[in-house]
């Protein structure tokens, strides 16, 4: 009994001692290392892949206005905004701005919360789609004295009107426009040329694209799908992916014709256009089998191991791709629909309505300077709300962002802004998207049960 | 004879009989509990009614106004699929984690009970990962169940077996949460029971040997049943706990998936109140989970309960 006393107190000793030397759970990890040094790693390893560490706490100058900024980028566009961020304090000594970086899931939920209790971040970062959800609860400010027609200092006729109209609500506007990002195509060159493909040329078309995926899938023993003796139960390279199921299959409902609601009260995911984009991607995987389930498919890290060749991703992949050494090429979002359409969303700065004095008028400065930084911005992949910005990218270092902001500008929508709109994706349509790729249930059913539920959710947000 | 038996306070009935409505007799006793009673009744039983009132409401957060909806939130409740499906998946989940766990951890004390070369050394081993922090056993054992790249499935694959979709499988994921689950806290039970075993005399086990058992026999016959109140209660204790998992599908499967094959209560509950503010709603679910939990404790309290204690 002594020794099992002993034992048992040794064992609450090393509890003890490993809790003590880690940080308590609410205790945001140590600071990294600024993001402006991250290409001197590069250049001291050049031969091997240095992904670039997104920090997830950043301190930028030791100026006495100290900000707080929060936002969800932790893919490797937080490095960008953080060296947006030091530039701005280089150049405004009295300010210091605490930059914090947290997944978008975990954002929300501690946005609002913090909101709620009345201790916001200065500044903070959302979509436009989700001005409604938030505005509705009287957490954000009105920002129209930002803009130059109320006297502010963003100029308004240097913004793309569809990205204006997107901030506008009941004669406010919320927040200040970065960039207008959405969905495209990337894909492996290398891939490309094995494949007999021209590494130059983007399959457009649901044809092109399901031809190109045929012959990019490779099993075990070097069959391409479609060719006989190929087998879908050894599948070594993958032609391409669902990826992210949201923008994927909303852009593809739109291309027919279809929507998740009729935007006034009515679910419409029993609709012939929307069976049909879901049942192209379904195709893909069942069928044709050159695209792999989703579950436990990671998509980022299977095209840097080049064994994926067509990837439906956003412009924010650019840093990843380059981090891991893919000879990527890029192209607008394939027409497999009737109309050729693409998912867009803005990422948009804010302040909360409390703010006021010395923060309100440094918040001011810091989100006047963002925003005329959208070249540096772009240098992530995101193209610039700014029009004199977009235009003066140069292809040698913006590439994918003028391709993929020339299709945004073209052929990109905004979902529909409804106040509960992260309850509609979160409990409504995206579980049972992932059931249907997933062969759970059937295309019809699945889609009779995201409708079910996402009018279960429309009629009690009221 | 009879006012002189014992209580258990120390004092005869007849003594407690005479003094127990005093007033400073009472005081004093009442004294004595207060300081918990003030902290149990601010953060435990007042939340508890709390909870049960909110539950009554449409209560948003934000709005200005809580109007008083009775018991729609219950009736919705009893209507949404998602919260059958979700009740369905912690059912799963907590009685095979609550099965296995009790069985293995069992299993375990008893062979890091027996006298073998390095026992402290295992015993600390299989205690170590009690210590982690659900998020990070739940990133750890997310890589090495990891369907393409994990550890796991490297050296299936190296063995010449096929490769296993751990959290990929809709019929897999929630043993695969609950094989995760095991071995992050098989630990503590494993204590407990260890304890249990040191606490049975050895000269129970000598006169069965005398009597010629084998190991099994001293095993069927003395170990389980003398070790039946530890079972007891760290089966019951494990079934409350594993009902509540939230950690491992949240960060294992992100949020649930595939489809909703591992949404659980409290994922339901989380979101619904603070994700999306709901908070009559997410009470309900609360309160719906309580009720459902003590069911099953009470159920648990009759089969176990008749069993006699054994005396030695």
């Amino acid at each position: 009994m002594k020794r099992m006393r002993l034992w048992v107190v040794g064992m609450l000793i090393v509890a003890l001692l490993i809790g003590a030397c880690a940080p308590p759970p609410s205790q945001p990890p140590a600071v990294e290392a600024p993001a402006a040094e991250a290409p001197a790693a590069e250049e001291a390893a050049p031969t091997e892949p240095t992904p670039t560490a997104t920090p997830i706490v950043a301190e930028a100058g030791a100026g006495a206005t100290r900000l707080i900024y929060w936002n969800g980028l932790t893919g490797s566009d937080g490095v960008t905004m953080v060296e947006m961020v030091q530039k701005f304090t280089e150049e405004n000594p009295d300010v210091s701005v605490r930059v914090e970086m947290m997944p978008w899931g975990t954002y929300f939920d501690k946005l609002l919360t913090s909101l709620v209790s009345g201790s916001p971040p200065d500044l903070f970062l959302l979509h436009e789609f989700e001005i409604p959800q938030f505005a509705g609860q009287g957490v954000l400010a009105d920002m129209s004295d930002y803009y130059d027609d109320h006297g502010g200092p963003v100029p308004v006729s240097d913004i793309y009107p569809q990205v204006l109209k997107a901030l506008e609500l009941d004669g406010a506007r919320y927040g200040v426009p970065l960039d207008i990002h959405g969905w495209g195509l990337w894909y492996n060159k290398d891939l490309f040329v094995e494949a007999g493909l021209d590494p130059e040329t983007c399959p457009a078309t649901a044809e092109e694209f399901v031809a190109a995926a045929r012959k990019l899938t490779k099993d075990a023993n070097g069959k391409r799908a479609g060719e006989e003796g190929f087998d879908p139960t050894q599948i070594e390279q993958w032609g391409t992916a669902v990826s992210w199921q949201k923008p994927t299959t909303l852009s593809t409902m739109w291309q027919f014709g279809g929507d998740w609601s009729d935007r006034a009260g009515n679910a419409t995911l029993t609709s012939d256009a929307v069976k049909k984009a879901v049942q192209f991607w379904y195709d893909l995987i069942y069928v044709e089998h050159v695209a792999p389930p989703p579950a436990g498919f990671d998509t980022w890290q299977t095209m840097a191991a080049g064994r994926l060749g067509m990837l439906p991703e956003g412009s924010w992949f650019l840093n990843f791709a380059n981090d891991n050494e893919i000879n990527w090429g890029v192209c607008p979002f394939p027409k497999i629909g009737d109309e050729h359409v693409t998912w867009i969303s803005s990422h948009v700065i804010y302040t909360p309505p409390t703010l006021a004095g010395e923060k309100l008028e440094a918040a001011k400065r810091l989100i006047s300077f963002l925003t005329e930084q959208g070249a540096l911005w772009a240098t992530s992949g995101q193209p610039p709300a700014r029009i004199s910005q977009f235009e003066s990218l140069t292809p040698d270092r913006y590439l994918s962002a003028i391709v993929l902001g020339t299709s945004f500008q073209e052929i990109g929508r905004y979902d529909f802004a409804h106040p509960c709109i992260q309850q509609v994706i979160d409990q409504g349509y995206m579980p049972e998207f992932d059931a249907i790729y997933n062969n759970l249930k059937t295309v019809e059913q699945g889609l009779a049960d995201a409708n079910a539920r996402v009018q279960d959710i429309l009629d009690r947000c009221r | 004879m009879a006012t002189e038996l014992s209580t258990t306070q120390g004092h005869t009935a007849h003594q407690h009989r005479r003094t127990w409505r005093t007033p400073m007799y009472t005081l004093t006793n009442y004294l004595f509990i207060l300081p918990f009673l003030i902290l149990f009744v601010t953060f435990v039983a007042g939340p508890i009614f709390y909870s049960f009132w909110i539950s009554l409401h449409d209560w948003k957060i934000l709005a200005r106004e809580q109007p008083f909806i009775g018991l729609a939130n219950y009736i919705n409740l009893m209507r949404d699929g998602i919260w059958w499906i979700a009740l369905r998946n912690s059912l799963y989940f907590a009685f095979l984690t609550s099965i296995i766990n009790t069985i293995f951890a069992l299993v375990v004390a008893m062979l890091v009970n027996a006298p073998i070369r390095g026992r402290d050394f295992f015993r600390f081993v299989f205690y170590a990962p009690v210590v982690l922090s659900v998020a990070a056993m739940g990133i750890i054992m997310s890589w090495m169940m990891n369907t393409q790249f994990g550890i796991i499935n490297y050296f299936l694959v190296w063995l010449g077996l096929p490769p296993v979709r751990w959290l990929a499988d809709p019929n897999l994921v929630i043993p695969s949460l609950s094989l995760a689950t095991v071995w992050w806290g098989f630990g503590f039970p494993m204590v407990i029971y260890l304890a249990g075993l040191q606490g049975i005399p050895d000269h129970l086990y000598e006169a069965a040997r005398i009597d010629g058992a084998n190991t099994w026999q001293t095993i069927r016959h003395i170990t389980i049943p003398l070790m039946m109140p530890s079972i007891f209660f760290v089966f019951v204790t494990q079934l409350i706990a594993h009902f509540q998992v939230f950690g491992q599908p949240y960060i294992m499967t992100g949020g649930g998936g595939p489809g909703r094959s591992s949404y659980t209560v409290i994922i339901y509950l989380y979101q619904t109140a603070w994700r999306y503010f709901l908070m009559g709603y997410g009470a309900a679910i609360a309160v719906a989970l309580a009720l459902v939990i003590l069911f099953f404790t009470l159920i648990q309290f009759r089969i176990f309960g008749r069993r006699s204690v054994i005396e030695y």
